[in-house]
């Protein structure tokens, strides 16, 4: 039997609108199971035989729809799961949620990520899973420094696209600081005003070897790295549980491990 | 001690006496806050507790700081611990003489004390660069407990309502304070903790000769009453101001004084019950000083021990075991080979297999290999579909371990039997993930395979090039 491949946008808007154009495709050409459909973020590698491949655009108003029924029917909370796998790294997240939501709407279940024996589910949940885990280590290791002027700034290079999320954070926590938070992967930004809402930047040139750091940032390295050196005790030293407890990968990000 | 020798004869101080502490005073004011760091910091890092959960606490939109429930550790130091809080000790000067610790009277270590403006700039500085995710404070007892309670108070007053810091804040009670103290700290601090120090008050009187049992547990119950008071006052009225919001918790060495592991759980369950605090933290003795009180460190340190004190803690707290239930008078001590859950488990086969699909989520949790977050998930799973072997390996049941305890509709994996004795030996021959070396010693303790330098030379003709030890396991 053929099967169809729509090949959308890796974001959330344009995994959403794939969802609703699958489904409106499926209406439309009288397909009866969801089974047959497939909702990709790229061009695959290799090309399947009697599979169709189907470009999309993104369609806001068409995400927008996807939202509020997900909203409605599965209810905020696996609204936020489904976010969640979305800025996953893992390719196959779009197929997930999609027949998540397939398999949500069908058994009108708000809890539908408690059904892990479906195939489809659990990969949504490891998505989630995997995102969420990396937006908190990125909650615990970002670092910010001083600059000059004051702005507070930070650099992170995560495999996930969390930056969204994790902005929300720290806006809670600094809002009486103008900071930014760069991702390096992406090379996006988070900007920061103080007292004012937050906002993405991309494309924007930049060069890191610009920055003029604050007297105070040396000492407060310093002192930080210090402190991180000395509250260790020598008895216990152990340091295989550390890497397993602040992966490598963190580590060029984190002052206290220059 | 020269100090010691002054306050003990009234007789004219020497001039060459005189004169040292004239250098002392000056040195002492020609400390940079880098000293005075290290050292503060270095006093602090036998305190166990670094959480930073229990709070959750919005930002205001206008001040520096919110709280998240879950706690967040910003970095993990070479020994593995998370660091979350910037530890410190307001001061390092003690009057008391604790056998075990560090900065006892009569141990002769570089003293220093913080002045409340510097505890605030750098609680500040950190927090906002997001190295830390507040303030853990505790002193040495300064002339004695109300004086040193008073400039602790007066620190988080300043972070508080100065710096306006609404993230974390940590204060170690000290025995035998006024309660009024407390009750005042109690109202900024978002933890509180008062060490029981050693388990029994016999130990306590023979290493710890300045505290009391009973001046311990006074404001142990005072805080608990506190917050008890504080949570119905915040039931009637929003915006009551919280006390101890985080709960309180206390910590003991173990390792220094004889008890069994029997009487350590004992007391561990009557402080959950009778004091309901949150947690309860276990150290392993770092033998420091030299006493004639304290235990030679001949085995190292007892993480091992220590480890098996945490999982039965956790069976506690989470998987609704009781302490009896793990060990007794008979059999005071854990088992070294097994965790508690499984050492109980092989005790008690007559209640196994247990069938996956049918078993209520507290029969569950008493499986080997099933977790709190896997018990959670097959209870979900399972309103929707019969779940296979398969199935529960994607719900993170740790199959090597739980297959000799469970049914999947009726069937066992393997063809398996339920006797101590195979199931013993085949739990055995899975490795248990420690968080240090086998040996139960601490990861650096040597072995012919954990010496790199030596197994470089060993099998250099083996494996060649290929072969890379990392630098620091040795």
């Amino acid at each position: 039997m053929e099967e169809y491949v729509f090949i959308c946008e890796d974001s959330l808007e344009g995994i959403f609108s794939g969802v609703y154009e699958a489904y409106e495709f499926k209406k439309e050409e009288g397909i009866e199971s969801h089974d047959i459909l497939h909702l990709a973020v790229k061009e695959p590698d290799m090309y399947r035989l009697f599979t169709q491949y189907i470009r999309l655009e993104t369609n806001e108003e068409k995400a927008k729809k996807v939202i509020r029924t997900i909203k409605r029917e599965l209810g905020e909370h696996t609204y936020y799961d489904l976010c969640l796998a979305a800025i996953c790294v893992d390719e196959e997240k779009a197929d997930a949620i999609y027949h998540t939501i397939v398999t949500g709407l069908k058994y009108h279940d708000k809890n539908v990520f408690a059904r892990l024996h479906d195939k489809a589910v659990h990969k949504a949940f490891t998505c989630r899973r995997n995102a969420a885990n990396e937006l908190h280590y990125c909650k615990e290791f970002l670092r910010f420094e001083e600059l000059e002027n004051g702005i507070l700034y930070a650099k992170i290079g995560p495999k996930n696209h969390v930056l969204p999320f994790l902005v929300p954070h720290f806006a809670d926590r600094l809002p009486a600081d103008n900071f930014v938070i760069y991702d390096e992967t992406r090379g996006e930004f988070a900007l920061h005003p103080r007292y004012k809402q937050w906002y993405l930047v991309t494309n924007h040139e930049f060069d890191e070897r610009e920055l003029v750091y604050s007297e105070e940032e040396q000492v407060y390295r310093e002192l930080f790295t210090e402190f991180c050196q000395t509250i260790a005790i020598e008895e216990r030293i152990n340091l295989k549980l550390q890497r397993q407890m602040c992966a490598l990968r963190y580590r060029p990000y984190m002052v206290e491990f220059q | 001690m020269k100090q010691e020798i002054m306050l003990g004869d009234k007789q004219e101080i020497p001039e060459v006496v005189k004169n040292s502490n004239a250098i002392e005073a000056f040195a002492k004011r020609q400390q940079t806050i880098m000293d005075k760091l290290k050292i503060l910091t270095d006093a602090a890092k036998y305190d166990v507790s670094c959480s930073s959960s229990g709070v959750e606490r919005k930002g205001n939109g206008r001040d520096m700081g919110n709280c998240s429930a879950a706690g967040i550790c910003h970095s993990f130091s070479a020994d593995g611990r998370c660091i979350s809080l910037l530890k410190i000790l307001f001061s390092n000067e003690c009057a008391y003489d604790c056998k075990y610790c560090i900065n006892r009277r009569s141990n002769d270590v570089p003293r220093a004390t913080f002045t409340p403006d510097e505890v605030c700039e750098l609680t500040m500085n950190f927090y906002r660069r997001n190295y830390i995710e507040g303030l853990f404070l505790s002193s040495g007892i300064v002339n004695n407990p109300n004086y040193t309670m008073e400039l602790i108070y007066q620190a988080i007053y300043k972070l508080r309502n100065v710096y306006r810091f609404r993230g974390y804040i940590h204060v170690k009670g000290i025995p035998g304070t006024d309660p009024l103290l407390i009750q005042k700290i109690g109202f900024l601090a978002d933890r509180m903790s008062v060490n029981l120090e050693l388990p029994t008050a016999d130990g306590l009187k023979k290493l710890a000769p300045n505290k009391h049992r009973k001046n311990i547990l006074a404001p142990m119950r005072q805080i608990q009453q506190g917050i008890q008071q504080s949570k119905n006052e915040v039931i009637l009225y929003k915006n009551a101001p919280e006390f101890v919001p985080g709960g309180q918790s206390t910590q003991m060495i173990i390792g220094a004084t004889p008890e069994s592991d029997y009487q350590l759980m004992m007391v561990t369950q009557s402080l959950y019950e009778n004091f309901a605090l949150k947690r309860v933290y276990y150290s392993a003795y770092v033998g420091i000083n030299e006493d004639k009180e304290l235990p030679a460190v001949t085995g190292g340190t007892p993480l091992l021990r220590e480890h098996r004190l945490y999982q039965a803690d956790w069976l506690l707290r989470f998987y609704h075991f009781r302490a009896e239930e793990l060990l007794s008078e008979k059999k005071p001590n854990f088992n070294i080979l097994l965790d508690p859950k499984c050492d109980w488990a092989l005790q008690h086969l007559e209640q196994f297999p247990v069938e996956i699909n049918r078993a209520d989520y507290q029969t569950l949790l008493r499986v080997p290999g099933i977790g709190v977050k896997s018990a959670q998930r097959i209870c979900g799973a399972r309103r929707t579909a019969r779940l296979t072997f398969e199935d529960l390996k994607k719900l993170g049941v740790v199959l090597k371990r739980a297959l000799y305890f469970i049914t999947c509709s009726g069937k066992m994996m393997y063809n398996t039997k339920l006797e101590e004795d195979y199931i013993t030996r085949n739990l055995l021959s899975v490795h248990e993930r420690l968080p240090f070396d086998r040996d139960g010693v601490t990861y650096k303790q040597l072995s012919l395979f954990d010496d790199g330098q030596e197994n470089v030379r060993l099998f250099e003709h083996v494996a060649g090039a290929r072969l890379k030890i990392p630098s620091g396991s040795v």
